[in-house]
C-alpha cells in the first residue's frame, strides 16, 4: 500500500509578490463598490422615506378626488336665517353653427314652432351669415331645450350656462340689486360685492329678514294705494349693533327680469333718495340741546310769535301761542320752540353734532346707490334755524335712521349694515350722547305717541315711541306745497330699544278717512304701527302690560306748563 | 441550495407580480365606482340646488301668508295672547290629571282654579 501522499506535495510557496497591476485593480473594484453600495443605500433610504414618510410635494390622489361639492359661477345670497335670495341655476344656451346647418329657411320655420316668440327674419338673416357661432336664445327653460331637441335640426346645439335667479321675485329687490346677462353684479350688494361673490363660494348673509321685509312692503304697499303715494320708503333697523332688518324702496322691480326693470323702479328712496326730512330732525336737534345741558326737561321757550328771519317766517303748524316747555315743543311738533332749542346751542356746535351722528357724510351701506346729503355751503345763522326743525339739509332715510338709533340706544353710533355681524362679534360704536339724554328722548318719543302727533303708530304693548315729520318736497328751486314726504320714525320698545322702524311716503293726498290730511302722523303712522304688531312677535320682542305701573313710571314726563307766569306741573 | 435560493426568489418575484396586477385592477375599479359616486353625487347636490331655489321660492313669505289665510283658521298673534312663563300659574295639587309628575314643579300654594290671574283668564275666555 502506498502511503498516503498527498496528492500535491505541499509545497512552501512563498507569497508572491503583487503585481503592481493587480494592486491598482483591487482598489478600483473596492471604489466601484463603495459607490455601488453608496447608490443602494440612497435608494433605501428613498424607498423608506416614500414610503413611510408623506412629504409635500407628493401629489395627494385623496385630496384630487376630494368631497363632491357644487361650485357655482356666483356664490347664493341668505338672509339672516338662511333663506335663499339669490342663486345660480345652470340653464342650457342654444346657438347656431351655420356652416353646419343645411337649410335655413327650415330651420328657422321649425324652430318658431318651438319659440313662437322669436324673430323670423332677423334669425334668418343672422343664419345666412358665413359664421360657426351665432346665440340664438340664452337661457331656455328645460321643457323649451327638450323640443329643441326634439326637433333634430343639424348645426344647433346647446350650451351650459349659468343663470341668476332670485326666488322671492321682487321682496329685496332694491338690496340685491341684480346682474346682466353674463352675471355680472350691476347693483345693489350684487354690485357691491361682485369680486367676493364670484371667488368665494360661500353665500353670503344679509342681515335682512324676509319675514320683516315682507311685513314692512305689504303694510308701505297698501298705504301707497291708500293714500295714492307715487312711492314709499321703510326700514327697520337693530339699534344695538346697526344690522339693517329691512329696507324697502318702492316701486320696486323684479330682478329676475333685468331686461324689463323700469328705470324709475330702479331708485332706492331709502338710500339714494336725500329728502328734507322735517320734523323728524326735532329728535337731534332736542337731544342736542339737553345733552350739552342748555335747557333742560323742565326749561322751555316762548313759541307765542312766530320768528321772522330776512324773507322768512317760521310758525308752528300747531300753534299754542304761549310758553313751551321741551316736552310740550316736541309733543306739539313747535319749529318755533325748536328753533330757538338750536340757537342756544350754537351754530358751529349744531354742525359738529350732525356730523358726529353721520348726517353730513353719505351713509356707509354695501350697496352702490347712495345719496350724498345736501348740506348748506355756508352754514350761517339762518341754516342753522331752519335744520333745526329738518328744512335745509337733505338726507337720506338711512342716515335719519342711524342718527335716530343713535339717540335711543343708550347713545351710541353704530353704522348701519346689510350683512350680518357674527354673533359674539364685538360691535363697535362711538358714544355721541350720554346715556342719560339718551334716556329722556325715549320718553319724549314714547310721549309723541301716547299723547301727541304719533298716536296712529302705537301697537299695544310694545311701547312704541317715535316722531312724525311732514316736508314738502322741494321741486327745482321751490317748494311744491301740495306735495308732501310724509314720514315716521318709530322706535319700540322703549324701556329697552331693539328696532328703529322707519316709514315715509311719498306724495300722499289725504282721504276722507283722514279728513283729507296727508301728514306723518295720519300716513306714515299707522305704517309704523302695523309694521310693530306684525314684527315684533317675530323678532322675539316682549310685550309687556302698557299700563302696568312700573311702565307708566319709567315713561313718565313731568309737563311744565305756564300760564300767566305761573308755573304749573301736569304729569303724564 | 442555491436551486432553493432562486426558487425562493422566483416564487416571490411572481407572487408580487401577481399581486400588483391584482391590486392595480382592483384599485382601477374602485376608482371607477369612486367616479361614478361623484357624478352622482354632483346630480344630487345639483338637483337639491334647484330644490332649494325652489323651496325658497314657494315659501315667500306673500305665498306663505295667502296661503295662510285661505286654508288656515290661523290669525297673527297679539300682544294680548302672550303670556311670561313667569305668570302661568303651578298645576294646583290634586286638581284634574292628578298629581304633578315632579312635585318640585307644584305651587305648594295654588291659587284656586276660578282664581286664575286675570291676563290667564284672557286667554282661557277667548278659547
Amino acid at each position: 500500500m502506498i502511503g498516503r501522499q498527498p496528492l500535491f506535495p505541499k509545497k512552501r510557496r512563498r507569497e508572491p509578490p503583487v503585481p503592481p497591476r493587480v494592486e491598482t485593480g483591487r482598489s478600483r473594484l473596492l471604489i466601484t463598490g463603495a459607490l455601488f453600495s453608496a447608490a443602494f443605500l440612497v435608494v433605501t433610504g428613498r424607498l423608506i422615506g416614500v414610503t413611510m414618510f408623506v412629504e409635500k410635494s407628493q401629489p395627494q390622489y385623496s385630496r384630487t378626488v376630494g368631497k363632491a361639492a357644487l361650485k357655482t359661477g356666483r356664490a347664493n345670497i341668505v338672509d339672516r336665517n338662511g333663506n335663499l335670495l339669490a342663486t345660480s341655476l345652470k340653464t342650457a344656451s342654444l346657438y347656431a353653427n351655420p356652416r353646419v346647418m343645411l337649410d335655413t329657411r327650415e330651420a328657422v320655420n321649425k324652430l318658431a314652432s318651438v319659440l313662437p316668440d322669436l324673430n323670423r327674419r332677423q334669425i334668418h338673416k343672422k343664419l345666412s351669415q358665413d359664421l360657426s357661432f351665432i346665440w340664438l336664445r340664452r337661457h331656455l327653460t328645460p321643457r323649451q331645450k327638450y323640443e329643441v331637441n326634439k326637433l333634430g335640426i343639424p348645426g344647433l346645439d346647446f350650451r351650459d350656462e349659468e343663470r341668476r335667479v332670485y326666488p322671492s321675485a321682487a321682496l329685496a329687490s332694491h338690496i340685491l340689486g341684480h346682474t346682466d346677462i353674463d352675471n355680472r353684479g350691476l347693483a345693489g350688494v350684487e354690485r357691491h360685492f361682485d369680486d367676493n361673490l364670484r371667488k368665494n363660494n360661500t353665500p353670503l348673509k344679509l342681515s335682512i329678514d324676509v319675514r320683516v321685509q315682507h311685513a314692512m312692503r305689504k303694510e308701505l304697499a297698501e298705504a301707497v294705494q291708500e293714500f295714492r303715494g307715487v312711492g314709499a320708503a321703510g326700514i327697520v333697523m337693530d339699534v344695538r349693533n346697526g344690522e339693517v332688518v329691512s329696507i324697502v324702496s318702492l316701486p320696486d322691480f323684479d330682478p329676475n327680469l333685468p331686461s324689463d326693470i323700469e328705470p324709475d323702479t330702479r331708485f332706492n328712496r331709502a338710500t339714494l333718495g336725500v329728502y328734507e326730512m322735517g320734523s323728524t330732525f326735532k329728535i337731534f336737534t332736542t337731544a342736542m340741546a339737553l345733552d350739552a345741558g342748555r335747557v333742560s326737561m323742565r326749561g322751555g321757550y316762548d313759541a307765542t310769535h312766530p320768528i321772522r328771519v330776512s324773507r322768512f317766517v317760521i310758525r308752528d303748524y300747531h300753534a299754542k301761542r304761549r310758553w313751551l316747555s321741551v316736552p310740550e315743543i316736541f309733543m306739539y311738533s313747535s319749529n318755533i320752540g325748536s328753533v330757538k332749542m338750536a340757537l342756544d346751542v350754537g351754530v358751529v356746535e349744531q354742525r359738529a353734532f350732525l356730523q358726529k351722528i353721520g348726517v353730513l357724510h353719505p351713509s356707509p351701506v354695501e350697496i352702490s346707490e347712495i345719496g350724498a346729503p345736501l348740506i348748506p355751503g355756508r352754514w350761517r345763522e339762518i341754516n342753522a334755524m331752519t335744520i333745526s326743525f329738518g328744512h335745509g339739509l337733505s338726507i337720506s332715510p338711512m342716515q335719519l335712521v342711524a342718527g335716530v338709533g343713535a339717540m335711543i340706544n343708550g347713545g351710541i353710533y353704530h353704522a348701519p349694515t346689510f350683512i350680518k355681524k357674527r354673533v359674539g362679534s364685538k360691535t363697535s360704536g362711538r358714544r355721541v350722547i350720554s346715556a342719560k339724554t339718551s334716556e329722556r328722548v325715549r320718553r319724549l318719543l314714547r310721549l309723541v305717541v301716547a299723547k301727541g302727533t304719533g298716536r296712529k303708530a302705537a301697537a299695544e304693548g310694545y311701547l312704541v315711541g317715535g316722531k312724525t315729520g311732514t316736508a314738502e318736497k322741494v321741486v327745482g328751486r321751490r317748494y311744491k306745497k301740495k306735495a308732501l314726504m310724509s314720514s315716521f320714525v318709530g322706535a319700540f320698545p322703549m324701556d329697552a330699544p331693539r328696532y328703529v322702524v322707519f316709514a315715509m311716503i311719498d306724495e300722499p293726498s289725504g282721504t276722507k278717512k283722514t279728513f283729507g290730511y296727508a301728514t306723518g302722523g295720519w300716513v306714515a303712522a299707522p305704517v309704523v304701527g302695523k309694521v310693530i304688531a306684525r314684527i315684533a312677535p317675530m323678532l322675539g320682542v316682549r310685550a309687556v302690560d302698557e299700563k302696568a305701573p312700573e311702565i307708566e313710571r319709567e315713561m313718565a314726563i313731568d309737563i311744565v306748563t305756564k300760564k300767566e307766569g305761573k308755573r304749573r306741573l301736569a304729569s303724564f | 441550495m442555491i436551486k432553493a435560493a432562486t426558487l425562493f426568489w422566483m416564487f416571490l418575484a411572481t407572487a408580487a407580480g401577481i399581486g400588483l396586477f391584482v391590486l392595480k385592477y382592483e384599485v382601477k375599479s374602485m376608482e371607477g365606482q369612486l367616479a361614478t359616486i361623484h357624478s352622482k353625487t354632483l346630480e344630487n347636490l345639483e338637483a337639491v340646488h334647484v330644490l332649494k331655489a325652489e323651496w325658497s321660492y314657494l315659501n315667500q313669505p306673500a305665498r306663505l301668508e295667502d296661503l295662510g289665510r285661505r286654508l288656515l283658521s290661523l290669525k297673527p298673534v297679539k300682544a294680548s295672547q302672550t303670556v311670561d312663563i313667569e305668570d302661568i300659574p303651578f298645576r294646583p295639587v290634586g286638581a284634574r290629571g292628578g298629581q304633578a309628575a315632579n312635585s318640585s314643579l307644584t305651587n305648594p300654594n295654588p291659587p284656586a282654579a276660578d282664581q286664575v290671574p286675570p291676563l290667564f283668564a284672557k286667554i282661557r275666555r277667548k278659547q
